[in-house]
């Protein structure tokens, strides 16, 4: 039961490299906190942070506090719209040229 | 938005042939769907596949090459979605001929806008993504 409704829109979050690098890093983690995250970057505290927000949006990111700290963790589900429309339209072109390929076999007997 | 969807196909066919068979209304409902295609430069057409729950199954285009027997290319809309689709025919001698197509666009969809260095690399690498 997912009672989690993102305010933003999976394609929009994962546009920028710096979001999809993070996605990248924290898929290797399970766990990670923003100052170890930021280490990665060059750039601040504040714009990585604003970048963590917009993957919280799309509920990309889930985070926790831990006493002093905040700890960033994936949720990939929502990659999976990404990966299904990728996905469809290989699988329509494959499908129709398959039928284009015997089509064309028809003809030449 | 640099998602790009490249794909090669070869045929056992001549190239007039292939041509004849992605130009063509009447094959082109054989292998696709049923259509009003007519391979005229700023011509519009649909491809109306078959609706199912969660897709129309219209798809509306607009020619924008026809370079015969060599190159087509035309618009490829559905939904939120605008798609250029290019389709490059080569002969490879020895009676075959390859199809190379080419899907991009994706300019309006999604709030992506211009060409996202990397997106499609990164699209390809999203089944380790998920694994974890």
């Amino acid at each position: 039961m997912n009672e989690y409704s993102p305010s933003r829109d999976v394609f929009d979050a994962i546009a920028d490299p710096t979001r999809r690098h993070l996605i990248h890093l924290l898929a290797e983690a399970d766990e990670m906190p923003l100052y170890e995250l930021t280490a990665q970057f060059h750039m601040g505290r504040t714009a990585v942070s604003k970048h963590l927000t917009v993957l919280k949006e799309a509920d990309l990111v889930r985070d926790r506090k831990v006493g002093r700290e905040t700890r960033f963790r994936l949720n990939a589900a929502p990659l999976r719209e990404v990966q299904d429309w990728v996905v469809f339209y290989s699988k329509y072109w494959n499908t129709n040229m398959l039928r284009l390929g015997q089509l064309l076999e028809e003809d030449e007997e | 938005m640099s998602l790009k969807l490249e794909l090669d196909f070869q045929y056992k066919t001549s190239i007039e042939k292939l041509w004849s068979a992605i130009t063509d209304s009447n094959k082109l409902a054989q292998w696709i769907t049923e259509n009003d295609f007519k391979p005229i430069v700023g011509h519009r057409f649909q491809f109306r596949h078959e609706p199912s729950e969660w897709w129309d199954g219209i798809v509306e285009g607009e020619v924008l090459v026809v370079d015969e027997p060599n190159r087509l290319s035309y618009t490829w809309a559905t939904g939120e979605e605008r798609h250029t689709v290019t389709l490059t025919l080569q002969d490879l001698g020895d009676g075959k001929v390859n199809l190379h197509l080419e899907q991009t666009g994706f300019s309006n969809v999604h709030g992506l806008e211009g060409a996202k260095h990397g997106w499609s690399a990164w699209a390809n690498e999203l089944p380790q993504v998920l694994e974890q």
